[in-house]
């Protein structure tokens, strides 16, 4: 039993580590320019395929794994800025146009990637090959693993620093919390904008490349992170940071617990019916509250 | 960098020019067909025009002559065509009944497949786990009734919400009935769902019908409800939801209402469907994709109008199962696609909309700009 | 040969395009209303034009569809330069289902009803099969599948109504049910391999999985081996390592997993990094694809998958070769897969097997003749690419269905088993009368 507790409580904090970096950066492009980005999950997949095409050992360019990955979360941030200036910027004084042409770009994304790769999965190239048996607990931890728990919190911290050390990080913050407020005291309302963008792109790049390694690679990968990543804001109260990463370990969690227990025909179905009661019970989510709404 | 602007300037007085000879060249046939048509015209919006809304002589030719068409097409269209057309009339159920909910209150559904496919569950599980032959006379009723049933359900609870929030909740719905079905495989079949639902007819051409007369039905009933004072309230909430409440109306009430409105055709579009396929199964049934072509359907005809999404079913349907029928299917997709993303970034009111207005100039006589 | 192949395309299409220009009430064979309203306005045209028909049906955008869709070409140019079927010219219609019912059942309308096909052929999904049949034994059109190997898809129709779908065929693979026997003797020759005893067993919870989960641990124990564990896995699973954990801690020696939906690659390269202390046998059907050593990086190397025609690496009878060099010829630079696949092997013989069993009852008339064709199909014997081919009669459990073959140890050998071995090269490993290698453990056991 002990054993078990100790698997779920390993096994829940990996998985949790990159949901909340999918989540974070969904979370944010929402709390700055209230677009409700649905082509964030695309970003994931571009991710995982940029370092598909890279690294991968029957591929043309087979470039070794840490540089496929820094230009995989570059690309995956590039994109996310593109998509920003190329179409969202044009579009996001109506809020249900920008919602349903980012649900069209991330469709058109996928059929893209369907076109090249073909709709069979791929495993990527670790970037650290290897395992741990933890013989004790009965589980093994990939290092793999080890390594997206150590990046995601890397990550969150340095954007914790980011958004209330520098003033730049601290004009997305207050955007986040009031875009006029803001903008009366003199924050570049663009600027701010397009940071975010290419943050949350490379959290999804990120995020990527650690799904794509850990789970598999194909067009439509991106679809069940995207639905989590969807529990997890609204667990967390849609906007705010603190609240995804506390949320993505709850749902994390969660689904460990639930495959642990109930067994697989289940899983999924316990945390949306957890968003169901949280939506009822607590509309604005876990930290909702810090954020003003109209 | 100048000589850049000066192109791009000269080049928009070409298309400028070129635009408004075309324009012209319209308008000077629009004024010669629209009143050999004004009289019928006429006629129809003294009889009518109080509760449908009135048309000009060309708007008219575009409205019958469709339907002309619609009701003709086994006399003229090819084999494939009429099949096209067959699931487009179920189709444009679905849009004109997303539209009356979504897109005239302005709360996004991403969930409106849902209510399609409870409505074919029930009739299969009927088949399936209480009688096999238990009449149609029973299970369509039936079937509609739990589409509204499920309906209020969602809404009811979800309807306070603010817009984002109800929309991920109406796509979490869809997510939620999927993944229920398999752990309930013993009375909804699993993933490879039902297959003794019995199919209205094999034969084409009345089946055809069987489709066609049902959803020219709801979409005369949904014009008829959204040119009324319920449709003007729905459009109102969306454009100004607190002065709804302030003039002394329940908006709640209002887009409870509207929820009510899109259940029933739903179930009915549901039914159809079972019934064409003898047989449900999740993935043609109940996946979030249904409920997002139905929401591009409605776009691209324009949201908010009933008849531009039945248009804009048709038109999606026909591209991607007759025009582009040759082409590999994600190049089908990724072209369908890049359309739609167009006509929302370039044309949000949607195609139908932009066509029924320049019918409009079109048909008035002697204007100049 | 490509010049060849070129030729053939054009004239299934210049042949499809004539038929459909066609308005529909021309089309013949619509219905009774449509009929009686088109004869009215002398619409129909006479149909017997002397071209013999078959719609070919599967996923052609996944690689079992598109080696499907490779295969049967090759059957049909080889057909016709053999004089064609009954000396009527063959024409393919090549059809893409998506893997969906939708799909499936519009393209199945009008290939019978448009194109007046005289022969079906195909169906890789479950629903997708059955979605269809109905309308098909409505219909009465020939219907041979050739992917999905479910027993219902024979045992909740024809056991039901013999009469009503007695036009519908399995001409492969073996259904799940004999799979699953299959799969027990190949436990035995596991234990007598590397002395294994203790199994477990690991399910899509998918519907073709039922009878394994049914079957297999009786099959197992009856042979006096231990079944220490087995669950179902939900279908959008991605992340294994739980179930592999269990796997683990019940000790078994391997572990018979079925798994057909894409995530099988994160399956084998959880397995593989973490160097789990089990082998991973079973049915893997991404795994089937001659590319799935590159796609996975290698992470499949020791896992083995049963397959009919064994990947085309095994000499199964004289026929097998000769199809597998053909296929590499014509597709040698082209996507994957660079081997038909399974699917490709039966609907390769497929039409191979139809055209014997209409000479021999020397019509395909089916609207008049359909007992007599389904008496021919019933007592056809063929060697196929993929084995020596008959079908089980109306009276037994499986009607319609293909029937297992065995070998002189009474093994069932028309299901080999096939595994990824050192250097990315794919060998049959049971039963022994086809196998090209031994079977390898894992070196971390």
């Amino acid at each position: 039993m002990l054993g078990t507790l100790l698997s779920i409580l390993i096994l829940g904090a990996m998985i949790s580590a990159v949901y909340a970096l999918i989540a974070i950066g969904f979370t944010m492009i929402f709390g700055v320019g209230g677009v409700l980005n649905l082509a964030h999950g695309a970003l994931i997949m571009l991710g995982a395929f940029a370092y598909l095409g890279l690294t991968s050992t029957g591929g043309m360019l087979s470039l070794p794994p840490l540089v496929g990955f820094v230009i995989a979360v570059a690309v995956s941030a590039a994109a996310s800025y593109a998509m920003y200036a190329g179409l969202v910027q044009f579009i996001e004084e109506n809020v249900v146009i920008t919602f349903l042409a980012t649900v069209v770009v991330a469709l058109l994304a996928t059929e893209l990637v369907t076109f090249w790769f073909g709709t069979d999965p791929y495993q990527l190239v670790p970037l650290v090959a290897g395992s741990i048996h933890l013989e004790t607990v009965g589980t093994r931890v990939r290092y793999m693993e080890l390594l997206g728990f150590v990046i995601s919190w890397i990550a969150i911290g340095l954007l914790w620093y980011y958004v209330t050390q520098t003033d730049e990080g601290r004009s997305i913050l207050a955007t986040s919390m009031s875009e006029r407020g803001a903008q009366l005291t003199g924050v570049d309302l663009d600027f701010v904008k397009s940071r975010t963008w290419l943050i949350a792109g490379a959290f999804a790049g990120i995020a990527g490349v650690f799904l794509g390694s850990l789970l598999s690679t194909y067009p439509e990968m991106w679809l069940n992170p995207l639905a989590i990543a969807f529990i997890i804001v609204v667990i967390g109260g849609i906007g705010s940071i603190k609240g995804s990463v506390v949320a993505a370990y709850l749902i994390g969690y969660l689904e460990t617990v639930t495959i642990q227990f109930l067994g697989s025909s289940f899983q999924g179905i316990f945390s949306l019916v957890v968003l169901v009661v949280v939506l009822l019970v607590l509309p604005q989510g876990l930290y909702g509250r810090e954020f003003v709404h109209e | 960098m100048s000589s850049e602007t000066d192109r791009s300037t000269g080049s928009t007085r070409v298309l400028g020019d070129t635009w408004r000879s075309v324009d012209d060249g319209l308008r000077s046939v629009g004024n010669r067909i629209n009143p050999v048509f004004q009289p019928l015209a006429d006629g129809y919006n003294r009889l009518f025009g109080a509760y449908f809304g009135e048309m000009n002589g060309l708007q008219f030719l575009l409205i019958f002559g469709s339907l002309l068409g619609l009701l003709t097409a086994p006399f003229w269209g090819t084999f494939s065509l009429i099949q096209t057309m067959t699931i487009a009339c179920i189709w444009a159920v679905f849009a004109m009944s997303w539209d009356i909910q979504s897109g005239y209150t302005g709360y996004i559904s991403f969930g409106h497949s849902v209510l399609s496919g409870v409505a074919a569950y029930a009739t299969a599980m009927l088949v399936y786990n209480v009688d096999p032959e238990m009449s149609m006379a029973i299970t369509i009723p039936l079937s509609i009734l739990a589409a509204l049933a499920v309906g209020m359900l969602i809404a009811l609870p979800t309807l306070r919400l603010s817009g984002p929030y109800f929309s991920l909740i109406t796509f979490v719905a869809v997510l939620i009935f999927y993944r229920m079905i398999r752990p309930f495989s013993e009375y909804t079949g699993g993933e490879t769902g039902i297959q003794t639902v019995s199919v209205f007819t094999y034969d084409p051409l009345v089946r055809y019908y069987y489709m066609l007369i049902p959803m020219l039905v709801v979409a005369v009933a949904l014009t008829f409800v959204a040119r009324s004072n319920i449709g003007l309230v729905l459009m109102a909430i969306r454009e100004n939801e607190s002065a709804v409440n302030a003039a002394g109306l329940d908006a709640t009430k209002f887009k409870l209402w509207s929820f009510v409105l899109s259940s029933i055709p739903m179930g009915i579009g549901g039914v159809l469907l079972v019934h064409y396929y003898g047989s449900v199964d999740p993935t043609t049934f109940v996946v979030v994709d249904n409920s997002i072509e139905m929401i591009a359907m409605a776009v691209l005809g324009g949201m908010s109008s009933i008849l531009g999404p039945l248009g804009g079913a048709f038109l999606f349907v026909m591209l991607e199962d007759f025009l582009l029928e040759g082409l590999p299917a994600s190049a089908r997709w990724t072209i369908l696609w890049t359309i739609i993303l167009l006509v929302l970034v370039f044309a949000r009111d949607g195609l139908f909309r932009k066509l029924w207005h320049a019918l409009e100039r079109y048909g008035r006589r002697g204007e100049t700009r | 040969m490509s010049n060849n192949d070129n030729k053939g395309a054009e004239m299934t299409n210049a042949g499809k395009e004539l038929v459909r220009r066609r308005t529909f009430l021309g089309a013949a064979g619509v219905g009774a209303v449509t009929t009686t309203l088109a004869g009215c306005l002398g619409g129909i045209a006479g149909e017997d034009d002397d071209i013999f028909r078959i719609g070919h049906l599967a996923p052609t955008r996944s690689q079992m569809g598109l080696g499907a869709e490779r295969s049967i070409e090759i059957a049909v140019d080889e057909v016709n330069d053999d004089g064609g079927i009954l000396d009527q010219e063959v024409e393919l219609l090549s059809e893409n289902t998506e893997g969906q019912v939708d799909e499936g059942t519009a393209v199945v309308e009008s290939l019978v009803q448009e194109d007046n096909v005289d022969l079906l052929v195909g169906t890789f999904v479950s629903e997708v099969t059955q979605g269809v049949m109905d309308f098909v034994a409505d219909r009465n059109v020939p219907f041979l599948i050739t992917g999905s190997a479910d027993p219902d898809t024979i045992t909740e129709f024809h056991g039901q109504d013999y009469e009503q779908y007695k036009n519908v065929f399995r001409t492969g693979p073996i259904n799940s049910d004999l799979q699953a026997e299959g799969m027990g003797q190949y436990a035995e020759f596991l234990s007598d391999e590397h002395g294994w005893e203790e199994f477990a067993i690991l399910a899509d919870d998918a519907a073709w999985t039922g009878p394994f989960m049914d079957r297999l641990p009786d099959e197992i124990e009856e042979r006096g081996f231990d079944v220490v564990h087995t669950d179902t896995m939900g279908i959008e699973t991605d992340d294994f390592t739980q179930y592999l954990d269990d796997v683990d801690s019940a000790d078994a020696d391997a572990v018979f997993r079925f798994i057909a939906h894409a995530d099988s690659a994160a399956f084998v390269s959880t397995w593989q990094s973490n160097e789990y202390p089990f082998a991973v046998e079973g049915i893997n059907v991404p795994g089937m694809s001659p590319a799935f050593w590159d796609a996975t990086e290698g992470a499949c190397l020791y896992e083995t998958t049963s397959q009919s025609g064994a990947g085309g690496v095994a000499e199964l009878t004289d026929q097998t070769m000769p199809f597998v060099e053909e296929y590499e010829d014509r597709h040698a630079d082209e996507d994957p897969p660079s081997k038909p696949m399974y699917m490709g092997f039966n609907s390769y013989d497929a039409v191979h097997f139809y055209r014997e069993a209409v000479e021999s009852a020397g019509t395909a008339d089916y609207e008049n003749e359909l007992d007599g064709i389904v008496d021919a199909m019933l007592s056809t014997e063929h060697t196929g690419a993929a084995g020596d081919m008959a079908l089980y009669d109306e009276d037994s459990e499986y009607p319609n269905d293909l029937q297992e073959t065995r070998d002189e140890d009474d093994y069932i050998s028309n299901f080999p088993m096939t595994q990824w071995q050192e250097g990315g090269e794919v060998e049959c490993v049971f039963p022994e009368t086809d196998a090209t290698a031994d079977h390898v453990a894992p070196e971390w056991l």
